[in-house]
């Protein structure tokens, strides 16, 4: 396999939560224009290792070194700007925008006070809002309020929101939540396009989807990473099955 | 005018039988006085009460009094006090007669029976205002043997102050009667402060020990008078040993006297602190609860206190005057279930169905705080107070003159008892159980069963009880009144926002914290700035910790 | 919206009006009162910038209002100069305190520039210290709101007290003249009203601009989630910073219009009830339109008039029922209510999906 330069280095990162270790990561690192789904039983801190990298969490100790940046020290911001996206598990769209309003919001552009207040949208964004909309099924609920969506679309649109920031790094919670299997199978595939320029992690449940997207797995388990490797080598782990198992008795 | 002649009297009486013990030794010549004041010539008169005075001898106390009061009269070339006065049949008056001096005992006519003579055959002695304004001190200094303990403290001061070193010996006898220790400890430090004045320095030395011991930090001023140089540049004390003496009492009177600055600070602070977390947990339950601000909680407040204003009334009427201060105990429980149920009424009517709309809550809770204040207002007019109980006037006295006033400490004794029964509430029972199960997880409570609306209703009927609660209590320190519930009210908000949501504990740190350094601050910036500097403080401390002291901390935050 | 619509408004309070007050078919009283509604109106403006786009509930906007008052009423007041009763060149209450000297942060006030800069910029500045600290800290919801209350009960009290200059309980009052104009003169009285009048309409469109723009679709992103509003890259604190100064110096400006109509201003106008009682005119109105607070603020200030007039005592409780049930039944406002009538009228024609009312403020 030819990797990409490296892209993330997670190193001694830690976070606890009133004294209860959440997540306790060594080592993780991510190539350039990789994909990289992380599964793990619940409570194994997978939200949280994207809280941390979006800046949601502070960690207690540990970095985060993205490109020149180290994202632990970084405000949400400045972390998207830096080109980190994130999509959230439930999905959060601004309820009372129409989508082509959330769209435009999450146009990579100047983002200060001045300028949204002179600012006029160009041709240029406005095609590019459209094509990512085609995308990803919008197209025709434009200008629908995006309260007024179904559960599947507000998935889409929050995915929409994150490829129209042009992250260098996407941070995807479950994508497939929620959506029908042919809306999963149409997710997988658009990851695939966007894993070609971009890298990806993604916090996925269903294993039938992870099967169509994995190359590289990561297990966490307890906050630790479990294993790592090619999805059929950490899907016969034994010690994956049995935190698997272990977790189904609960 | 006869009460007060019938108190005086009594107290007479008390003096006599007092100094019946031991008669205070003579330094000036009887005769010479009584001549003075029976020659009924007023500078005469003025010279023998002014002789009196300094010699502070009691035993002319019955005739100065007399003369003080008119009742001093001359029969015979011999001063006698009239009793009170009678008419007999033709419309003469008729008085009773007492001997003047040396005690006051009545005069028996030849059959053994009180003797009554006609006003007509005595002679008055005058006085007029300047002799009364001279005996007015000698009074007062006499009452050291007054039965009543408040007389017997002024005089005390009166003699400590301007007694001169004639006092001593009658403040000696003095403290040997005395009971009261804080009058004994003040007869100390009385003699303490004359004795200084005294020409042996070996007494002076002892005095100026005997100062230090007595923790009284109102003689620094006269202390400092006499060890440092006056306007003309003299020093009272010359004798170096004596001088020293008394430095070391200062430097330690003023150490002490800095201890009950800092023990009184922290009282008032906790005080208004323990006000603060009454006044908040209310809130705060509420607010951990259901996530709404009540801003009406103010006027939950101010129902409780008007209720227990209504107890009281009752209990006037229905209970025995021994009994009246039963009210207080009785209208707890009416405050507490009459505030409770108009909070479950409000509720039920309006919060119900604005939850998950804090802001909105927050403006539907401030037109219902202006309909009870006005409510209030319309029925009870503008200004009621509640009695405070016998058993809470006074206060404890940790040191001479400073007063722990026992209604202060019974709210801050109230506070700790509420806040163990709601901790105990809240982590023992199966109620408090639910609700903090809905606290943290609201849609999982309610899918296990956990009826989540009579469980916030019971939350709001708690907060609103607990603001009856503190109401009752703030009839203690303040008046009734339709907008009482805004003294403290924003305070009790920061209160709720610095100590953090759902925190019991966050409400006391937060309570504590904003109410002593309230009062830390108010001695060098007055009360106004004082709150207006707490705030900008609360500010900065949101800078670091913005979700109060005791953020709820997890991944869902 | 209706493009006739403004050029009548206009028209009707900004040209017949005082044409009927000059011709004496309207009362001086009536002219006045309106005047000092618009002035109201451009206070609330401010205030449904910041809540009712925003979602962030301010507290605090009578003490910009206030601010503005004091400013203008400081320049106004010493431009009264030794006309006062004392006929002192110092104000009357300075007089009346046994002060000296004029305190140094009067003598700004002198020149009438300055005190309109000054009226602008303090609150402007003020709004900024204390929205940057607030937001950088992320105080939210209830706790910004109780925040900028204890504010406005702090400034209340400072400015009740005489020591800090500002008159005291009495407020500043028994202004003469402003900019060489007879305060008294019907003719002034008139113009003021034209200019509380035409400021109230240019703010409009202003403000109009602003929601417009995309700034205004930041707002409302801010109200829906603002924590999502993070994750695709806003400084949320900038946004909520900016439109805390923009509804300060609304509030400032309504104030600076309105005291040289009364002739008088006291701390009575900024105690806490004063602001969350405009919060109020705009809940009423209809928060989250341009011209909901507008009506708002005209009609309730309307109501108060009246009721004070017909039947004293019962203010309170009538405003006390107005909160609960504008936010119980009408959390739309009047604008709302409207709306919805219409919606529903179209309804039988028209069946397809309405577009989502305004939705209570996020949780998050």
């Amino acid at each position: 396999m030819i990797f990409d330069p490296v892209l993330l280095t997670v190193e001694n990162l830690r976070v606890s939560f009133d004294g209860f270790v959440a997540l306790d990561i060594d080592e993780f690192v991510l190539h350039d224009r990789e994909l990289r789904v992380v599964i793990g039983p619940n409570g194994a801190g997978k939200t949280t290792f994207l809280d941390v990298l979006c800046g949601k969490t502070r960690p207690d100790r540990g970095s985060a070194r993205f490109e020149k940046f180290d994202l632990t020290q970084m405000s949400e911001d400045a972390i998207v700007t830096a080109g980190v996206g994130r999509k959230f598990q439930t999905p959060s769209v601004f309820t009372s925008l129409t989508v082509y309003e959330n769209l435009m919001l999450s146009l990579k552009t100047d983002r200060t006070v001045l300028f949204s207040l002179v600012s006029r949208l160009s041709d240029k964004n406005r095609d590019r809002i459209n094509a990512v909309a085609e995308q990803t099924g919008l197209v025709d609920h434009l200008h629908t309020v995006a309260d007024a969506l179904s559960h599947g679309q507000k998935q889409w649109l929050e995915i929409a929101m994150v490829i129209l920031q042009d992250p260098v790094l996407f941070l995807i919670d479950e994508p497939a939540a929620g959506m029908t299997d042919e809306e999963t199978v149409k997710t997988g595939e658009l990851l695939e396009r966007l894993t070609m320029n971009h890298a990806i992690i993604v916090i996925e449940h269903d294993m039938e989807f992870v099967r169509q997207i994995a190359r590289t797995v990561t297990v966490l388990h307890e906050g630790k990473v479990l294993v790592e490797g090619p999805m059929e080598q950490v899907q016969n782990d034994p010690r994956v099955i049995e935190c698997y198992l272990g977790s189904a008795q609960h | 005018m006869k009460i007060k002649r019938h108190d005086f009297l009594r107290s007479i009486c008390a003096l006599v039988l007092i100094l019946g013990a031991s008669p205070i030794q003579a330094q000036i010549d009887h005769q010479l006085q009584l001549g003075r004041i029976a020659s009924n010539n007023r500078d005469s008169i003025t010279t023998a009460v002014g002789a009196i005075s300094d010699a502070k001898d009691v035993a002319y106390y019955a005739l100065m009094v007399a003369l003080f009061n008119g009742e001093l009269y001359l029969k015979n070339n011999e001063l006698v006090i009239i009793g009170d006065m009678q008419e007999d049949d033709y419309g003469d008056t008729l008085a009773p007669l007492y001997t003047a001096y040396p005690k006051r005992h009545p005069i028996l006519n030849d059959e053994g029976k009180p003797l009554i003579a006609p006003l007509i055959d005595l002679e008055e002695i005058d006085s007029n205002r300047r002799i009364r304004a001279l005996i007015q001190p000698y009074l007062t200094q006499m009452e050291i043997f007054h039965p009543d303990s408040g007389k017997r403290r002024v005089a005390v001061e009166t003699l400590g102050n301007r007694g001169g070193l004639g006092a001593v010996p009658m403040l000696r006898d003095a403290l040997e009667k005395e009971t009261d220790s804080g009058i004994q400890s003040l007869i100390r430090v009385a003699l303490g402060k004359l004795e200084l004045t005294h020409p042996d320095p070996e007494v002076r030395l002892n005095a100026a020990k005997a100062l230090g011991e007595l923790n009284n930090t109102f003689v620094l001023s006269f202390l400092h008078a006499r060890v440092e140089p006056d306007a003309s540049g003299n020093i009272a004390e010359l004798d170096p040993a004596v001088q020293s003496e008394i430095r070391d009492t200062i430097q330690w009177l003023e150490t002490f006297n800095q201890i009950m600055v800092v023990i009184q600070t922290a009282f008032v602070g906790l005080s208004l602190g323990s006000i603060l977390i009454l006044v908040a947990l209310g809130l705060a339950v509420i607010y951990g609860q259901i996530g709404i601000i009540n801003m009406a909680h103010g006027e939950f407040m101010m129902v409780g206190a008007y209720f227990t204003f209504i107890v009281q009334n009752i209990c006037l009427i229905v209970l025995p005057v021994a009994y009246i201060d039963l009210f207080f105990p009785l209208s707890l429980p009416v405050a507490f279930l009459t505030a409770g149920g108009m909070g479950l009424l409000v509720e039920s009517l309006i919060i119900r169905r604005l939850y998950n709309r804090p802001l909105e809550s927050l403006l539907a809770t401030w037109g219902i705080s202006l309909i009870l204040v006005q409510l209030a207002r319309t029925i009870f007019g503008d200004l009621t107070a509640v009695k405070l109980p016998q058993i809470l006037s006074g206060g404890f006295e940790v040191a001479p003159q400073v007063l722990l006033p026992y209604n202060r400490l019974f709210i801050i004794g109230l506070t700790v008892i509420i806040l163990i029964g709601l901790i105990a509430f809240f982590y023992k029972t199966r109620f408090g159980l639910r609700l903090r199960a809905v606290t943290q997880n609201r849609g999982m409570s309610a899918c296990m069963g956990i009826p989540t609306r009579r469980v916030d209703a019971i939350a709001f009927f708690m907060g609103t009880g607990i603001a009856g609660i503190a109401g009752w209590a703030m009839t203690l320190i303040g008046n009734v009144v339709p907008n009482m519930g805004q003294t403290y009210i924003v305070d009790a908000f920061l209160v709720v926002v610095v100590g953090g949501v759902g925190k019991i504990l966050g409400t006391i740190v937060a309570g504590l914290g904003i109410g002593i350094s309230n009062k830390v601050i108010e001695p060098f910036a007055e009360a106004v700035y004082a709150k207006v500097l707490i705030l900008g403080l609360i500010i900065l401390f949101l800078q670091l910790r913005p979700t109060g002291i005791f953020p709820a901390k997890g991944r869902d935050e | 919206m209706t493009y006739y619509r403004p050029i009548i408004v206009f028209l009707l309070f900004g040209i017949v009006a005082p044409v009927l007050n000059e011709m004496g078919l309207l009362s001086d009283t009536t002219l006045n009162l309106w005047g000092r509604y618009f002035c109201f109106a451009i206070a609330a403006l401010g205030i449904d910038l910041i809540w009712g786009y925003t979602g962030i509930l301010s507290l605090c906007q009578a003490f910009f209002f206030c601010l503005g008052g004091y400013a203008i009423g400081m320049h106004m007041l010493l431009k009264t100069g030794t006309k006062g009763v004392y006929g002192s060149a110092l104000p009357d209450f300075m007089v009346w305190n046994r002060v000296e000297q004029l305190p140094l942060f009067w003598e700004p006030f002198h020149t009438f520039t300055f005190a309109f800069i000054l009226s602008l910029m303090i609150p402007a500045v003020i709004a900024l210290i204390f929205g940057f600290l607030a937001f950088r800290s992320r105080l939210q919801g209830v706790y910004f709101a109780i925040i900028t209350q204890a504010l406005a009960l702090g400034v209340w009290l400072i400015f009740l007290r005489n020591e800090t200059m500002l008159g005291g309980t009495n407020g500043l009052t028994d202004f003469k003249t402003l900019l060489g104009f007879e305060l008294a003169d019907p003719a002034s009285k008139r113009g003021l009203y034209i200019i509380a009048f035409v400021t109230l309409f240019v703010s409009y469109f202003l403000c109009q601009f602003m929601v417009k723009s995309k700034l205004g679709r930041v707002l409302i992103a801010v109200r829906d989630s603002e924590h999502r509003l993070r994750f695709i890259g806003y400084r949320v604190a900038s946004y909520k910073v900016f439109i805390f100064v923009i509804a300060s110096i609304l509030g400032a400006l309504g104030g600076l219009l309105y005291v040289p109509q009364t002739g008088i201003i006291t701390p009575g106008r900024m105690d806490v009830q004063a602001s969350i009682e405009m919060v109020v005119w705009v809940a009423v109105g209809g928060r989250g339109t341009l011209i909901g607070p507008i009506i708002g603020a005209v009609l309730v200030n309307l109501l108060y008039s009246f009721l004070t007039g017909a039947f004293p005592g019962t203010w309170l409780y009538f405003l006390g029922f107005l909160f609960i049930g504008v936010v119980l039944f009408f959390p739309d406002g009047l604008i709302g209510l409207r709306y919805r009538i219409k919606i529903s009228s179209l309804k039988r024609f028209l069946p397809r999906r309405t577009p989502a009312p305004v939705a209570a403020e996020s949780q998050d």
